[in-house]
């Protein structure tokens, strides 16, 4: 969804300032959107005792939240491409709140399946994509870093929601700790109040009267805009045309298969092996203490100006880190060996999901990003919920946890071998065509900046061209040019 | 005359061997009652059958170290400390053709256990208070009771609605209806009866008010709406000076008026 290119020009995306502020806002955001499907897991047995609950029919709510969180994802695209985030992180945080607050009332499995499964997990669908998408907005070059930051709230929420849950559910039982839960994920409206939304200069707001003459055009702009964006609905689709998008939805489809078995099986296997309890529990805390700072150094290194414009290639070498990480865990038995491997995997999955998004912000660019990761975020679904059940599978079948670990690993590795080779291969097609397309784009330029209204029309008739024309902008700023600051905005607004 | 001596002497040794084919084992002690410590021991006498080893059983299952070689008729176990868990029934067991065997029973008094020593519930919720024994023999009678102010009143199931009690031999459960704070909270004594004694285990009941986690909550409420509102103002505040940092005029027009007022102001002293 292109805009006329005069007003393209008008819009460098901040950068710092208050940008740090929304960074804050997308890391409580996201934070909640990761960390509550696991930390209600705390509640679950005196849920169970309470309501006479079967330990399946207690799991239902964490899959069921976690799925509604994911299958959201086009719808809240949609509302975030139309109303901007703050407003859906606001609705997303209310969600959330009443969500948990009416849970504690609730008498019956159903009941709460309802609350906090389905509406929790919209609210907290709708808190992700907008956080996700605002960051893009705010930030260009130091995207990598304000990504990493905002990504790292997973692990902090994990390490702070759980004492904090399980000290209110000695205290309050489960019914008053949902209530204070509920209270808590208010904050997110807090979160969606920092997330200012960024009026870029040229839009019908500003009072310069130069641009007055320029009114007239910009109002029939945004009528035409808006019937474009319904039309937008229908074209989710038109994505799976975009080889890098299909390229990066196969490999991240392959990683979130195999990176949940691991997590759910580790402190089984520890045990398996002879690990006490308490220090089993324990990897899992160190897992997540290291992923937390690993985000944004990952961030931080990722901003760099040696591995910005190579992104995507570091993102494959996360994940064959990742899951060489979990082929070498069966080899060795002792305590030590296993906290060494909790510290690489931290260290592995903390890489991969600070890169995970921006790697699609910098393949999608910043309008199509929205629509973009709701549809990646309804795919992931798929293998997430299929992957620690085929997990626990193998291990029932074979008996033995070291093939869990084995499928897991080489599922991820040859998910990121495939990303290595088909980016190296997209690139080299994308050098291929830059020159022709180069060319169509200033026949096109030109053309515009004589009738702006004439080209509106004829990009409506041709919604497809125009989605050519922005991908090569989005793919020259990218990885071809080895220059992280794109003189053209790849980000309209 | 001879020949019936002989032949009755015959029949004698017949039916006195028939009566010595039933062997018979003596134990010692018969039965152990509320002892720190015995020992057991089995001697069959009458067999002539040949016995290849022995060994003892308690509560069905085989003590592995009593597994003997021996052919004597004379088997001892050693029960050096005596606890709940060693209670219950010892079979000693001689490997003849067929196997015979006999039975000890060792007797403790009840160990009555609460599952938790401390129990929460709810206010006008349903409380439940659990405890299990483990022994030999198991207690035949259950009963509970309430501490309050030191003396202990018992609790009579079926008397009113507000206390169930479930009893099995090895488990016991009292559920309180409709907790109350002020009647409720304090401490509860389950005790257990077998034909040595009784023994019993106490568990603290809190309540806690329904409106407990309304005050953390309209709380953190509260701390939300007002961070709300001040992001918002310092928003509304910064923003009118963007707006007029792009455009000049109206800035121009501003500083005028205030040189209006001003001279407005002087003029009107």
């Amino acid at each position: 969804m292109s805009p006329a290119p005069a007003e393209e020009m008008g819009y460098k995306p901040l950068d710092g300032g208050w940008g740090w502020m929304v960074v804050v806002g997308a890391h409580i955001s996201i934070g909640f959107a990761y960390s509550t499907p696991k930390v209600l897991s705390i509640f679950f047995k005196e849920i169970q005792e309470n309501l006479g609950a079967s330990s399946s029919e207690i799991a239902w709510i964490s899959s069921i939240m976690l799925a509604a969180m994911y299958a959201g994802g086009p719808v809240s695209s949609l509302l975030v491409n139309r109303f901007g985030s703050r407003p859906i992180v606001i609705l997303g945080g209310l969600m959330c709140g009443v969500s948990m607050v009416t849970a504690s009332f609730g008498n019956s499995m159903v009941y709460l399946y309802l609350c906090i499964g389905v509406i929790g997990g919209c609210g907290l669908s709708l808190n992700l994509n907008a956080s996700l998408t605002i960051i893009s907005k705010y930030f260009l070059v130091k995207r990598p870093l304000a990504n990493g930051l905002a990504m790292a709230g997973s692990p902090v929420f994990l390490c702070l929601l759980a004492p904090v849950n399980q000290y209110l559910l000695h205290k309050f039982g489960w019914r008053g700790s949902l209530l204070i839960l509920g209270g808590l994920m208010l904050n997110c409206c807090v979160a969606g109040a920092l997330m200012r939304p960024v009026i870029p200069p040229g839009k019908p707001f500003s009072s310069a009267p130069q641009k007055k003459v320029k009114e007239q055009p910009n109002k029939s702009n945004t009528k035409l805009k808006g019937r474009m964006q319904n039309a937008k609905k229908f074209l989710d689709l038109t994505f799976f045309k975009d080889r890098g998008f299909v390229i990066y939805l196969i490999g991240s489809v392959m990683f979130i298969f195999g990176a949940y078995g691991p997590i759910v099986f580790l402190s089984a296997y520890a045990i398996d092996q002879g690990v006490e309890e308490y220090s089993a529990a324990y990897l899992l805390t160190i897992m997540g203490f290291v992923d937390m700072f690993v985000r944004p150094a990952t961030g931080l290194i990722a901003s760099s100006k040696w591995i910005r414009p190579r992104i995507q290639y570091f993102f494959s070498f996360a994940m064959v880190f990742n899951g060489t990480c979990h082929l070498l865990c069966p080899l060795l038995n002792s305590y030590t060996f296993l906290v060494t491997y909790a510290v690489f995997f931290g260290v592995g999955f903390g890489m991969v999901f600070a890169l995970i998004f921006e790697c699609l912000m910098d393949l999608m660019g910043n309008e199509r990003f929205p629509s973009a990761v709701g549809l990646v975020t309804i795919i992931e679904c798929i293998p997430m919920l299929l992957g620690p059940p085929t997990a626990g599978l193998l291990v029932d079948i074979f008996g033995d946890y070291k093939y869990l670990f084995f499928m897991c690993g080489s599922v991820i590795v040859t998910g990121g071998l495939f990303l290595f080779v088909m980016n190296i291969y997209n690139y080299h097609m994308l050098e291929k065509e830059k020159p022709a397309k180069d060319r169509e784009q200033n026949q096109k330029s030109i053309e515009s900046q004589d009738q702006v209204s004439a080209s509106e029309v004829e990009m409506k008739q041709t919604p497809e061209a125009a989605m050519e024309r922005t991908e090569p902008e989005a793919k020259e700023t990218d990885g071809a040019q080895r220059d992280p600051l794109p003189e053209n905005a790849e980000t309209p607004y | 005359m001879n020949l019936l001596w002989a032949v009755s002497a015959l029949l004698l040794s017949c039916w006195r061997a028939n009566a010595s084919t039933a062997p018979n084992i003596i134990t010692e002690p018969s039965e152990v009652s509320n002892q720190t410590s015995a020992v057991l021991s089995c001697n069959l006498t009458e067999s002539s059958l040949p016995i290849k080893g022995s060994h003892w059983i308690h509560n069905g299952k085989v003590i592995e170290k009593s597994k003997s070689g021996d052919t004597t008729p004379y088997t001892i176990l050693r029960l050096d400390k005596i606890t709940h868990n060693s209670g219950g029934k010892y079979e000693c067991v001689f490997l003849t053709d067929p196997e015979v065997k006999q039975t000890i029973e060792v007797k403790t008094l009840p160990h009555v256990a609460a599952y938790k020593h401390s129990e929460h519930g709810n206010e006008k919720d349903i409380g439940a208070m659990v405890c299990v024994s483990h022994g030999y023999p198991l207690p035949t009678d259950w009963t509970w009771f309430k501490e309050e102010d030191g003396a202990q009143t018992p609790i009579i199931n079926g008397t009113t609605d507000k206390y169930e009690i479930k009893s099995t031999p090895n488990k016991t459960t009292l559920t309180i209806n409709d907790l109350s704070i002020e009647n409720d909270i304090g401490d509860y004594i389950c005790s257990g009866t077998n034909e040595l004694g009784t023994t019993s285990d106490k568990i603290h009941l809190r309540v806690r008010s329904r409106l407990a986690a309304l005050w953390p909550f309209l709380g953190i409420v509260a701390e939300v709406i007002i961070l709300v509102t001040i992001i918002f103002i310092y928003e509304k505040r910064r923003k009118p000076d963007e707006i007029t940092d792009g455009s000049a005029p109206l800035k121009s027009n501003s500083t005028e008026n205030n040189k209006d007022k001003n001279v407005r102001q002087r003029n009107s002293n």
